[in-house]
């Protein structure tokens, strides 16, 4: 795929590209929603700040705000909300903006905004399993959709819609995380077996397959403290990424939760979290919430996937790419 | 100069170094033809302090240098080159951490970190320094900050050499220090070669189980109090003390992967307090990847400390007794100042040691030089002891290069067949 960056914000508005994209992302929305719909979920509104967010990984910052005086974040991702939503509500999702100050070295994998939307999705009572199949499930139905009805948007954007027969006509495959460690390492590519599989072994692994598929059991270690350790297998984690084909690479990252309070403080300390910056959230946990699973689907990155879009930027009316000053 | 002092500390060793350099390591030239000169003994409860370094009779790394270089080698011969926890650098030392306390604040800081860079030397930039001084990007003071820091070694070091240690304790984990760092502009230089890394702070030298503590006044105090305990009131300031942090064998290991995780490009250093356990410490350290493990002997600290805590944690020599021959990159600190007691330390398998005090009081002599001609005086001093042990290179010595009085400690005698 060929990176480009964006041209300047008139350009990208007027051009005939971006409206079918974001032409494109609303369908791709509207179809989850009613799918997510049909299934008893509710829709709440994210929120936009708080005290606290989720931690994240891979070297993002975190924004500071000045909320009348406390410092408080911009989401990186709502996640911690979506269990303590889950006190009201059994089977939730947001469309959740997100801000991550990325590195530097980012800003041209054409995979990375600063600025961004997940469909997140959180379910009470879940297993990896049941979201497993709910994620599988609401891909297949967006893109069988946008198959049925916009082939004439897909044929605009260059995208042959062949491209999706295989991710609708059957299961996405898994791959574990031990499993993928060896086969990059097979391929002459040196993937730590303690870590996130890095940007260039995601997408090597990504290239070698024809549909979607889950990478799952990561290693404590690579994740954070609210992904669920295995009670079976210590070490590894109940998690997963949907990864798509073609070298689009990572679509979702979810996972069961921890939901104990116990192991919740032990694994903010093997993170190298400070467990009083999180006290609304402990107090939750304390006097009980909801054992859980979920995820969240980047919308910029399904939307360039299904587009077949050479960049993530793409997919946003206003591109915020990592370092780089734009409106 | 300030009045800044350091009792306890041979102080005015160190300051006469930072202003003579190389001209210190020997009695004053001018006592040369009027005194008689030698040893003199001395007793000393440190246990570094009461070791010998022990050169042999028989020198075989000597005659490799002799048939290396064609002529008999001689002290200028030694190469003190060497790397640090995956750093290149000039000298087998660097610069120890100095967090947030006034005296590393109020300019010497950034004074050393310029004189570090001239050096080649890596550079640790202590914990807390964020969070209360700032990082000095969007407009902010620049005084004392990250940023001041940063730029200050930057625009000093040589290419291919040093590189800076970010550090980075529990509360500083709140102001995403490491994250910040990793992200910034500012930093993309040392990212792209190589002379990043972060280090984990698990504890110190002088005040072993107990996180650093400042003093602060009453109205810093109150800001301070969202972040930090401040509730002891000592005279007309007010003592703010971070948190010792909560350690397991599984909380250092999967600290260290996530480290290796979050920031593939940055190297991990772990900096460990001169605990009984501190051997299992620097193990669990170097088996989750570390790439330096530092061990702060009890001797070790620059800032405030109660006094009961004097005979706290192990000293430094113990400390290196117990840990072995290391799995990794070891790094010592703790009351470091001559060449010997590096020398013996090197020896007992540490790679550098670190430079605290000293560093300090060197800077605070002179600004602009003072640890520049400190660290002349110590590479002299090492060359010279190198040479005696029949060594060319700082990694070639060995525990067999010490002798503890008293001990009977079995020496594997090297024969030349």
């Amino acid at each position: 795929m060929e990176y480009t960056d964006p041209p300047d914000p008139r350009t990208h508005l007027t051009s005939e590209t971006t409206r079918h994209v974001l032409g494109l992302q609303h369908k791709l929305l509207a179809e989850a929603r009613a799918f997510l719909g049909a299934r008893g979920f509710t829709e709440l509104l994210p929120p936009v700040i708080g005290p606290v967010t989720d931690p994240g990984g891979r070297g993002a910052k975190q924004v500071d705000v000045d909320f009348y005086g406390h410092r408080y974040k911009l989401m990186t991702s709502a996640i911690l909300y979506k269990q303590a939503s889950l006190l009201g509500f059994s089977k939730i999702f947001y469309v959740a903006p997100n801000v991550r100050l990325e590195p530097l070295e980012t800003a041209n994998t054409s995979r990375h905004l600063a600025e961004f939307h997940q469909l997140d999705v959180e379910v009470a009572g879940a297993s990896r399993d049941d979201v497993l199949d709910l994620l599988q499930d609401l891909v297949a139905h967006v893109v069988r959709r946008v198959v049925e009805d916009a082939g004439d948007v897909l044929e605009a954007l260059g995208r042959d819609s062949g491209a999706f027969t295989d991710l609708l006509g059957g299961a996405f495959g898994r791959l574990s995380h031990a499993t993928a460690v060896e086969t990059l390492r097979e391929l002459g590519h040196p993937q730590s077996a303690d870590a996130e599989i890095d940007w260039a072994g995601e997408a090597i692994l990504s290239e070698k397959h024809a549909r979607p598929f889950f990478l799952v059991d990561y290693p404590k270690g690579s994740r954070g403290f609210y992904d669920r350790e295995s009670v079976s297998t210590p070490g590894v984690l109940r998690n997963f990424d949907l990864i798509a084909p073609e070298g689009y690479g990572e679509l979702c990252s979810g996972s069961e939760r921890e939901h104990d309070y116990g192991r919740i403080v032990t694994r903010m300390r093997e993170t190298g979290e400070n467990p009083a910056k999180y006290a609304w959230y402990l107090d939750l946990v304390r006097a009980g919430i909801p054992a859980s699973a979920g995820f969240g689907l980047g919308v910029q990155r399904f939307t360039r996937y299904v587009a077949g879009l050479d960049a993530v930027w793409q997919a946003t009316a206003f591109p915020k790419l990592p370092g780089v000053v734009s409106p | 100069m300030t009045a800044l002092q350091a009792s306890g500390f041979p102080e005015d060793l160190v300051r006469e170094r930072a202003r003579s350099g190389a001209a210190a390591v020997f009695p004053s030239a001018t006592s040369y033809g009027t005194s008689l000169f030698g040893g003199s003994s001395s007793d000393s409860a440190d246990l570094l302090e009461s070791a010998r370094l022990v050169p042999p009779v028989f020198v075989p790394r000597r005659l490799e240098k002799l048939i290396e270089l064609g002529r008999e080698p001689l002290y200028g011969d030694v190469s003190l080159s060497t790397s640090i926890g995956g750093f290149a650098s000039s000298l087998p030392v660097y610069l120890s951490a100095f967090g947030s306390t006034q005296v590393a604040g109020a300019g010497l800081g950034a004074a050393a970190s310029a004189q570090a860079g001239r050096l080649g030397i890596p550079m640790v930039i202590g914990e807390n320094v964020v969070p209360v001084h700032g990082h000095g990007r969007a407009g902010g003071p620049s005084a004392g900050t990250l940023l001041e820091r940063l730029r200050a070694y930057g625009d000093a070091v040589p290419d291919g050499l040093g590189g800076v240690v970010v550090q980075q304790s529990t509360e500083d984990a709140d102001a995403e220090v490491w994250n910040l760092v990793y992200s910034d502009p500012s930093a993309a230089s040392l990212l792209e070669s190589g002379r990043l890394a972060f280090e984990l702070k698990v504890g110190q030298g002088a005040k072993p189980g107990l996180g650093g503590m400042t003093l602060v006044s009453p109205s810093d105090a109150a800001s301070l109090a969202s972040l930090y305990a401040v509730d002891l009131t000592l005279g007309s300031s007010v003592l703010r003390s971070s948190s010792p942090g909560t350690f397991t064998p599984e909380i250092l290991r999967q600290q260290i992967r996530l480290m290796r995780n979050n920031f593939p490009r940055a190297g991990v250093w772990v900096k460990l307090p001169p605990g009984r356990d501190v051997a299992s410490a620097a193990s669990v350290a170097w088996e989750a990847g570390a790439d330096a493990v530092t061990v702060d002997g009890a001797e070790g600290g620059s800032g405030w400390t109660p006094l009961s805590f004097g005979p706290v944690g192990l000293p430094l020599g113990e400390c290196l007794s117990r840990i072995g021959a290391p799995a990794g990159c070891l790094l010592a600190s703790g009351r470091m100042w001559e060449g010997t007691r590096v020398a013996k330390v090197l020896a007992l398998g540490a790679r550098a040691a670190g430079l605290g005090r000293a560093a300090l009081l060197a800077v605070d002599t002179d600004p602009e030089s003072g640890l520049v001609r400190f660290a002349e005086a110590l590479a002299l001093e090492l060359r010279l002891l190198l040479s005696a042990l029949g060594q060319y290179q700082p990694d070639a010595l060995t525990p067999e290069d010490v002798w503890f009085p008293g001990t009977s400690v079995p020496v594997r005698e090297q024969v030349l067949s």
